[in-house]
């Protein structure tokens, strides 16, 4: 919750919206998810804190958040 | 025997145990870059295992003591340029590709083999350019389980000057970006591997590599092998990941310094 943001992907409910790998620098609007819940986001789903876990090995990385937020949106 | 000059130094090993990559720029004849780029424009379809076929000059660029220099570090005398190679072509309105580990997901300390890739042309950030994240190869990570992410902290794309070659762990997690430029963008990967286990360093090693203190300072900025292998963390992830990424490192070192792999496991 309060550590450093190791990746984001933002995604906007809308037709023909896609997410890419970039080239330049990730410029995100959060540090932590707790910055993000303090602007309006609601949390959808926690990470499986009782995964399976290994003390030796490495594989993805974990602790995902997914978060929400509704707005109102006038086109 | 190739002059120690080219050969990688014990910081420059311990760099690529930790982050995964290392980058060479190889003093090529002028103009052998150019050509071979314009030779790949020129190609309507991909030749695959036989583009060295296609594009001869290419062994100029394997052959180049730089390159020998890091294949002999990392591989020992006797390595083996593998028989399979690919052109892999960006053209103008390409888009992007996912994060991925090349074949199954199989955590190893032994470096047998690596990922050679050779952009014969300049690669600006608009033209599609690998994009790798550092720190990543020691991460069993199935393709399907990183579906959720995109730009990651730490990721850096290969923009690089024409000739250069990037050397690449494995199973770094790369991926690439779209190509909006009016360029094609250039890469051939060439695949290496170790045709015979160490029993001694084979880069340009110095006995006191390892003399130096933990320096609780300057961390791995102290570029020494054991400050980079025990504080570097491309990644910044905390600790406990960090313990097992520095346990993983250190055994990968002893294998390379020519311990058996179960010995460099069980010392640990």
């Amino acid at each position: 919750m309060f550590s450093e943001i190791l990746s984001l992907t933002l995604i906007e409910p809308v037709k023909g919206y896609r997410v890419e790998l970039t080239a330049e620098e990730p410029q995100w609007s959060y540090r932590t998810v707790h910055d993000a819940l303090t602007d309006g986001w609601q949390i959808v789903q926690f990470p499986h804190l009782q995964a399976s876990f290994d003390d030796t090995d490495l594989d993805v990385i974990g602790y995902e958040f997914i978060l929400q937020k509704m707005e109102v949106v006038y086109d | 025997m190739i002059d120690r000059v080219f050969l990688m130094t014990d910081a420059e090993v311990a760099n690529f145990i930790v982050h995964g990559y290392h980058l060479v720029q190889p003093d090529l004849p002028e103009g052998l870059n150019e050509r071979i780029a314009t030779r790949l424009d020129t190609l309507e379809s991909n030749p695959g295992d036989a583009i060295t076929e296609t594009v001869p000059e290419l062994w100029q660029v394997l052959e180049h003591p730089a390159i020998r220099g890091v294949l002999v570090s990392l591989l020992g005398e006797d390595y083996q340029v593998n028989a399979h190679r690919h052109w892999h072509c960006k053209p103008p309105g390409s888009g992007y590709m996912h994060w991925h580990q090349d074949s199954t997901n199989n955590r190893d300390i032994r470096i047998n083999r690596f990922l050679g890739l050779y952009y014969p042309r300049d690669v600006t950030a608009d033209m599609g350019p690998t994009i790798i994240v550092p720190g990543t190869q020691f991460r069993n990570a199935p393709t399907d389980r990183m579906a959720t992410y995109t730009n990651i902290r730490g990721q850096i794309p290969l923009v690089v000057k024409g000739g250069t070659v990037a050397f690449t762990h494995y199973d770094l997690w790369h991926g690439t970006s779209a190509n909006r430029s009016d360029v094609k963008r250039h890469m051939i990967k060439f695949l290496f591997s170790r045709t015979h286990e160490n029993v001694a360093p084979t880069w340009y090693h110095t006995p006191e590599a390892l003399d130096g203190a933990i320096d609780w300072n300057q961390h791995d900025r102290a570029q020494d092998v054991r400050n980079i292998l025990t504080f570097g963390n491309p990644l910044r992830v905390s600790q406990s990941d960090h313990y097992k990424e520095r346990s993983i490192r250190w055994q990968a070192w002893r294998y390379l310094m020519g311990e058996k792999a179960t010995e460099a496991v069980e010392s640990e």
